[in-house]
C-alpha cells in the first residue's frame, strides 16, 4: 500500500511544480500592484493560442507569407513559439496595465473589475480569431510519449513541463533576488514610495511588471496547453487554482506562493487517487482550513489589499 | 411505409395540388385564392435553440448547420404548404437559465411554431419545459442523457440523438468478448454519467464481466494523472469512461499523450465528431459509438456530405458529423411531416410522429428507425467506431467496427418516461 | 466616492414612486417596445437579488465574488419545500429565505472579519464549496439536469387564491415582493445601521475604534444579504419552473457584480436596478443580432470602469448636478438620490 503511494507522491509534486507556475506572474502582479488580475487565466489561453499559431499552419490563422515558417522542423518552431508567446502576451499585459493606470488610487476593487471584464473581452476575441472549436498544440518528438519507471507508464511530457516549471521558478527567484532590477521590483512591492524616492520611475516599473507578469501567463500557457488542450475557456481552468495558491501562500510571498502551489497538487493528487469525487473540493477545503487559522495563509504578509 | 420514398419535390407538388383541389372545391375560386394569398404571406416560423458560448459552442453550431441545410433545402424546393420556412436563432449558452428565457422568448415574442437544437440534457429540460406549458413541439437533437426520454420526457419533446444507455449496450457486449472481462469504471459525477456508467455496469456484468473499480470523476476535472497511474496500478482489461463535454477532450488528451490508448482498452460511450475534428486523424481514441460516419458506404451518403460542403464552403469542420447529421434528419423529419399533415397544429403533428417509421435509406443508416411512441425517443442504428489506423484521407478519422439495430440496444430508460396526457398538452397552432 | 451624505427620513421618495410606476405598468407595455412577459419576470427578480447583493457591495463595501450560489441555495430550497413538504407558496418562499440565511450565517462566520481582496478571495472560495456540492449531491438537486418541475404556487390571501401560472400574473407577485422590500431597504440603508454600513466602507478600522461591533454588523449584513438572495432563488425557481445549478457558477457571480457596478451601485441606491435592467435588455437585444455581444458588452465594461467607475447613475447623478447648476434656486433633488 505505502509502495502504492510513492507514484501519486511523484505525480502530485509535478503537478504542484505546474500549480506554482501557474500562480507566478499572477504572485508577480499582485505583490507589485495590488491589483487581482482576473485576466490572467485569459492571458494564459491568448499565449497558448499564440504558440498553436507558431507551431501549426492550422493554428487558425491563414497567414500565407508564414508557409516557409511552418517547414521548419517542429523544434525550432518551438522554441520560437515559447519566445514570441510570451512576448505577444506580454505586449498585451502591457496594453491592459495602460488601461489599469486610471484605477491607482481608487478603491482595488476598481482594478479587479477592470480585470474581469477585460479576461471577457479577451476571450471573446479569442472564440472570434479561433473558433471554439478544441486544439491540441504539436510538441516535439522527444518531448512527447510515455517511459516507464516502476512497473508504470509515466508521461515524458509531464515531467518535462514539471522540470521548465522548476527551471523557470529558480531563474525568476534569481532575478528578483540577485538582480538590481530584482531590487527595485521587491522595493515596489513592499513600499511603492520608496522606489520613487530611490529615483526610479513607478509608472515605468509597474508598466514593465504587469508586462512580465503576463508573459509569465503566457509561458504557463503555453507549457499547459498539451496537458489540458487548448479551448477559448481554459482560461477559467487556470485562473482559479491560481487564485487559491496565492490565498494559500499568502499575498507578496514568493516562496509562500511555491510551498502553495505544491502542497495543492499533492492534495489534488492523493484526493484524485484515493477519494476522487473529492478531488476538485479538496483544493477548497485545504484553503479553507489554511485560512481559517492563518488568516494571511502560509506566509503572506499585511498588505493595503485589505483596507 | 412507401410515403416516405416519395421524392420531396414531387410530394410537394401532389400535396399542393391537393390543397388547392379542396379549396376550389369547398370556397370557389375567390375564396380559394384568399387564402392561398394568406398563407403564402406568412411564413412557418422554426426557433433553433443551439448554443454558440459555453461548454458546447461548438457542437452547438454543428447541429445549426445541420437543422439550416435542411430547411433551405426545403426552401429551395418551394418551401413548406406553400410558405416559405423562416428560422429564428439564439443562443442558448449551455446554460439551462438562458434556455428558459430563449424559450420563452421564441413562443411569445417570435411566435415560432416549432423549436429544434440541444446539447446539453440541462439546457434541453429547460426549453421543454417551457415548450410543454405552452404545447409547443421541441425537438431535442443531441442532448443524449438518458434521462430526456426517461424521467424527463414531455409530450412535446422528442429526442433526436441514441442515448447513453444504447451507447452502452452496443459498445459492452462486443468488448467483453474483444477484450477480456476485468472492467474499470471511470464516470464524470453528474447526471448523465451517472445514469450511462450504471448502463454500461448492467450491461457488462450481465455478460459476466467483473467490475474491478467504480470511480467518479468530478465535473471540471483537469488533471487525470493521478486517475491514470491508478489504472495502471489495478491492471485491468477494459477502462469503461462515461465522461463528456471539455473533461473528455483533457482525458484524452492526457491518455494518448502517455500513449495509453490501446492496452487497456478503452471504451468511450461517444465521440462527437465537432469534439474530435481539426486534431488529426489518430485524434479518435478507444472505442466508442455514433450515430452516423461521413464515410458509412450506404447510397445518399456521399450526395449527402457534397451537399454540405456546397453548402458550408469556408467552416473549418468541412465534413459533416453525427452532431450535424442528427440536426439535419430531425428538422427534415419535422417538416416532411408538417406537410403530410398539411397543419402545424401541435397535436396532429404530434400524432404523426409517434411510432413514424423511418427507412433505413432514408436515414443513411443501416436499420430502420422509428420514433418510440412511448418516450418519444428515436430508435435508430448505433455504430461501433475506434480511431481509424489506415485513413484514406483528412477526415477518415474513424474506423466502423460494427452496427447495432435499434432493437438490440433499445434503452430501459423509456419505462421511466410519463408522457403527458393530450389532453393536458395545451394546443398550439401559431397558424 | 461615496453616496449623497443627504439623510431622508421618508418612506417613500420620488425615484421609489418613478420605479413602482415604471415597474407596476410594465406587462402593459413591454410587448409594445418589442419586449416579452418573461423577460420583465427575470429582470425583476434579479433587480430584487441586486439590491440584495448592493447592501454587501455598494453599502458596506464587502465583495462578494460568490453570491450567486445563495441565489442557487434559494432556488433548491424552494423547490425542495414543495416537493418534500407543504407544497404552499408562503412556506416555500419562508423556506427559501430561512434556509438561504442559515447557509449565508454560516458562511458570514469564515467571511466577516475578511475586508478588502481577502473577503472577495474567500467568497469565491466558498461559492465555489457550494457549486460543487450542488453539482455532486445529485440526489438532492439532480446535478446538470437541474431540480425539475416546480410549479407556480398559487397566491393564498385567506380569502381569495389567485393564480400565478401566466408570466404577467408572476410579474405581479414579484412586483408587490419589490414594491415593499424596495421600501424596506430604503428605510434600512438610511437608519443608523444603513449609516453605520457606509462607515464601516470608508474606514472599518476607525468604526471599530469607535466601539462598534464591526464583525457583527458585517456578519448581519452579509446574512441579510444572503436572506434576501434566497428570496429571489425561490421567485426564480417558479420562474424557471425549475432550479438549476448554472447560477451558482463563478463566472455568472462575476456578472452580478459587473451589473451591479456598471448600474452604479457604488455610488446609488438605484444602481443594481438601472444595471440589472440594462443587462438584461441589452443581452435579449444585442444577443438576436449578434453572437458576440458579450465582446461589446465587456468592452463597454472596461471603458465603464476606466472613465466612470461610479456607473450609469454616476453618470445621471453628473447630469443632474450640471442641470442645477444650470439653473440655480432649484435644487437638484430629483433623479437618482442617495
Amino acid at each position: 500500500m505505502l509502495l502504492d503511494l510513492i507514484p501519486h507522491i511523484i505525480n502530485g509534486l509535478a503537478l504542484g511544480l505546474l500549480f506554482a507556475l501557474l500562480a507566478l506572474g499572477f504572485m508577480l502582479i499582485i505583490g507589485v500592484m495590488e491589483v487581482i488580475n482576473l485576466a490572467h487565466g485569459s492571458l494564459f489561453a491568448l499565449g497558448a493560442y499564440v504558440a498553436l499559431a507558431m507551431m501549426a499552419p492550422d493554428g487558425g490563422l491563414p497567414f500565407a507569407f508564414m508557409e516557409p515558417y511552418y517547414a521548419l522542423p517542429a523544434v525550432p518552431r518551438y522554441l520560437i513559439a515559447l519566445v514570441v508567446g510570451p512576448l505577444v502576451v506580454g505586449l498585451v499585459g502591457m496594453g491592459l496595465e495602460l488601461c489599469l493606470r486610471r484605477t491607482y488610487g481608487s478603491d482595488p476593487l476598481y482594478g479587479l473589475l477592470l480585470t474581469f471584464g477585460a479576461a471577457l473581452v479577451l476571450e471573446e476575441t479569442i472564440r472570434e480569431i479561433w473558433g471554439s472549436s478544441e486544439y491540441a498544440l504539436p510538441i516535439p518528438r522527444g518531448i512527447s510519449g510515455g517511459f516507464i519507471a516502476g512497473d508504470l507508464i509515466w508521461s515524458t511530457y509531464r515531467i518535462y513541463a514539471a522540470v521548465f516549471a522548476a527551471g523557470l521558478i529558480g531563474v525568476l527567484w534569481l532575478f528578483l533576488n540577485k538582480t538590481p532590477y530584482g531590487a527595485v521590483i521587491k522595493a515596489g512591492a513592499h513600499d511603492s514610495e520608496m522606489v520613487r524616492a530611490l529615483g526610479y520611475n513607478l509608472t515605468r516599473l509597474r508598466l514593465l511588471v504587469f508586462g512580465f507578469g503576463a508573459a509569465l501567463a503566457g509561458i504557463a500557457g503555453i507549457v499547459m496547453a498539451p496537458i489540458w488542450g487548448i479551448r477559448p475557456v481554459v482560461g477559467v481552468d487556470a485562473v482559479i487554482p491560481a487564485f487559491v495558491i496565492i490565498v494559500l501562500g499568502g499575498v507578496g510571498s514568493f516562496w509562500g506562493a511555491v510551498s502553495a502551489g505544491i502542497m495543492v497538487g499533492l492534495v489534488v493528487a492523493l484526493t484524485a487517487a484515493f477519494l476522487t469525487d473529492w478531488s476538485l473540493l479538496s483544493m477548497y477545503l485545504l484553503l479553507l482550513a489554511v485560512v481559517t487559522f492563518r488568516s494571511r495563509g502560509l506566509a503572506g504578509k499585511s498588505s493595503v489589499l485589505e483596507a | 411505409m412507401s410515403r416516405n420514398r416519395v421524392s420531396r419535390r414531387s410530394f410537394l407538388q401532389t400535396s399542393l395540388l391537393a390543397g388547392s383541389a379542396g379549396g376550389a372545391a369547398l370556397f370557389g375560386p375567390w375564396q380559394h385564392n384568399r387564402v392561398y394569398a394568406a398563407a403564402s404571406d406568412k411564413p412557418i416560423r422554426i426557433g433553433l435553440t443551439h448554443d454558440a458560448s459555453g461548454q458546447f459552442a461548438n457542437s452547438g453550431q454543428a447541429e445549426k448547420r445541420g437543422t439550416e441545410m435542411a430547411v433551405a433545402e426545403f426552401n429551395e424546393a418551394g418551401g413548406l404548404l406553400g410558405r416559405k420556412i423562416e428560422t429564428v436563432w439564439m443562443d442558448t449558452e449551455t446554460n439551462p437559465q438562458t434556455g428558459t428565457r430563449v424559450a420563452e422568448r421564441m413562443i411569445t415574442r417570435e411566435n415560432v411554431h416549432f423549436l429544434v437544437g440541444a446539447i446539453q440534457s440541462g439546457t434541453a429540460n429547460a426549453i421543454s419545459q417551457v415548450a410543454q406549458k405552452y404545447g409547443c413541439i421541441y425537438f431535442n437533437t443531441n442532448s443524449s442523457s438518458p434521462t430526456e426520454s426517461g424521467k424527463n420526457c414531455h409530450r412535446v419533446k422528442f429526442v433526436w440523438d441514441g442515448n447513453g444507455e444504447n451507447f452502452s449496450k452496443a459498445a459492452a457486449r462486443n468488448a467483453i468478448n474483444s477484450f477480456g472481462k476485468n472492467w474499470f469504471l471511470i464516470y464524470n459525477d453528474y447526471v448523465w454519467g451517472q445514469n450511462t456508467n450504471a448502463a454500461t455496469k448492467a450491461v457488462a456484468t450481465e455478460y459476466g464481466a467483473t467490475v474491478m473499480e467504480e470511480v467518479p470523476i468530478p465535473v471540471g476535472t483537469r488533471d487525470w494523472s493521478s486517475v491514470l497511474l491508478r489504472i495502471q496500478q489495478a491492471n485491468p482489461d477494459v477502462v469503461a469512461a462515461a465522461v463528456g463535454g471539455d473533461d473528455f477532450k483533457v482525458m484524452r488528451q492526457q491518455v494518448r499523450d502517455m500513449k495509453l490508448d490501446r492496452k487497456p482498452a478503452w471504451i468511450n460511450n461517444q465521440q462527437d465528431w465537432p469534439d474530435v475534428y481539426g486534431l488529426g486523424t489518430d485524434a479518435a481514441f478507444g472505442v466508442f459509438g455514433t450515430t452516423w460516419y461521413h464515410y458509412l458506404d450506404l447510397p445518399g451518403v456521399a450526395d449527402f456530405v457534397k451537399r454540405y460542403k456546397e453548402r458550408y464552403p469556408t467552416t473549418r469542420i468541412d465534413v459533416p458529423g453525427n452532431v450535424t447529421y442528427n440536426g439535419y434528419v430531425a428538422m427534415r423529419e419535422l417538416l416532411r411531416v408538417v406537410q403530410e399533415v398539411g397543419s402545424t397544429d401541435n397535436i396532429k403533428v404530434i400524432k404523426a410522429l409517434e411510432g413514424r417509421v423511418m427507412k433505413a435509406a432514408d436515414r443513411m443508416q443501416h436499420h430502420d428507425a422509428v420514433i418510440d411512441a412511448d418516450s418519444h425517443q428515436v430508435q435508430q442504428t448505433i455504430y461501433l467506431a475506434q480511431g481509424n489506423p489506415k485513413p484514406r484521407d483528412d477526415s477518415d478519422y474513424f474506423e466502423i467496427l460494427s452496427s447495432s439495430d435499434p432493437e438490440s440496444i433499445r434503452s430501459a430508460a423509456g419505462k421511466e418516461c410519463k408522457l403527458e396526457s393530450y389532453a393536458d398538452t395545451p394546443n398550439y397552432d401559431q397558424g | 466616492m461615496d453616496y449623497d451624505i443627504k439623510q431622508t427620513t421618508a418612506w417613500v421618495t420620488g425615484p421609489i414612486l418613478l420605479s413602482l410606476v415604471l415597474f407596476g405598468t410594465m406587462p402593459f407595455w413591454i410587448e409594445a417596445v418589442g419586449l416579452y412577459q418573461y423577460l420583465g419576470v427575470e429582470v425583476l427578480i434579479w433587480v430584487i437579488f441586486a439590491l440584495g447583493f448592493n447592501l454587501l457591495l455598494g453599502y458596506t463595501g464587502l465583495p462578494s465574488f460568490g453570491h450567486g450560489a445563495f441565489l442557487g441555495i434559494g432556488a433548491y430550497a424552494f423547490g425542495l419545500a414543495q416537493f418534500e413538504v407543504w407544497p404552499n407558496l408562503w412556506f416555500c418562499l419562508a423556506a427559501s429565505v430561512v434556509v438561504t440565511a442559515l447557509f449565508g450565517a454560516v458562511t458570514a462566520l469564515f467571511l466577516s472579519h475578511r475586508r478588502g481582496i481577502y473577503f472577495a478571495l474567500m467568497s469565491i472560495a466558498f461559492g465555489q464549496i457550494f457549486y460543487f456540492i450542488a453539482s455532486k449531491w445529485t440526489d438532492v438537486t439532480h446535478g446538470e439536469d437541474g431540480l425539475l418541475n416546480i410549479q407556480r404556487l398559487p397566491v393564498e390571501l385567506g380569502f381569495a387564491q389567485l393564480s400565478i401560472r401566466d408570466n404577467a400574473e408572476l410579474y405581479y407577485l414579484c412586483f408587490a415582493i419589490y414594491a415593499v422590500l424596495v421600501i424596506v431597504l430604503w428605510r434600512l440603508t438610511n437608519s443608523p445601521f444603513g449609516r453605520l454600513l457606509r462607515a464601516i466602507k470608508q474606514n472599518e478600522t476607525r468604526v471599530a475604534f469607535v466601539g462598534y461591533p464591526v464583525t457583527l454588523y458585517k456578519w448581519a449584513v452579509f446574512t441579510l444579504s444572503c436572506a434576501i438572495a434566497g428570496l429571489a432563488g425561490g421567485l426564480f425557481a417558479m420562474a424557471q419552473e425549475g432550479a438549476y445549478i448554472n447560477v451558482m457558477s463563478l463566472q455568472w457571480s462575476g456578472i452580478v457584480v459587473l451589473m451591479v457596478l456598471i448600474g452604479g451601485g457604488f455610488v446609488s441606491f438605484w444602481g443594481p436596478v438601472l444595471g440589472v435592467a440594462l443587462y438584461f435588455v441589452a443581452r435579449d437585444v444585442l444577443g438576436a443580432y449578434t453572437d458576440t455581444w458579450l465582446l461589446w458588452f465587456g468592452l463597454m465594461f472596461v471603458v465603464l470602469v476606466m472613465f466612470k467607475p461610479q456607473g450609469l447613475a454616476g453618470i445621471w447623478q453628473d447630469l443632474s448636478r450640471r442641470r442645477a447648476a444650470e439653473r440655480p434656486g432649484r435644487t437638484a433633488s430629483a433623479g437618482m438620490e442617495g
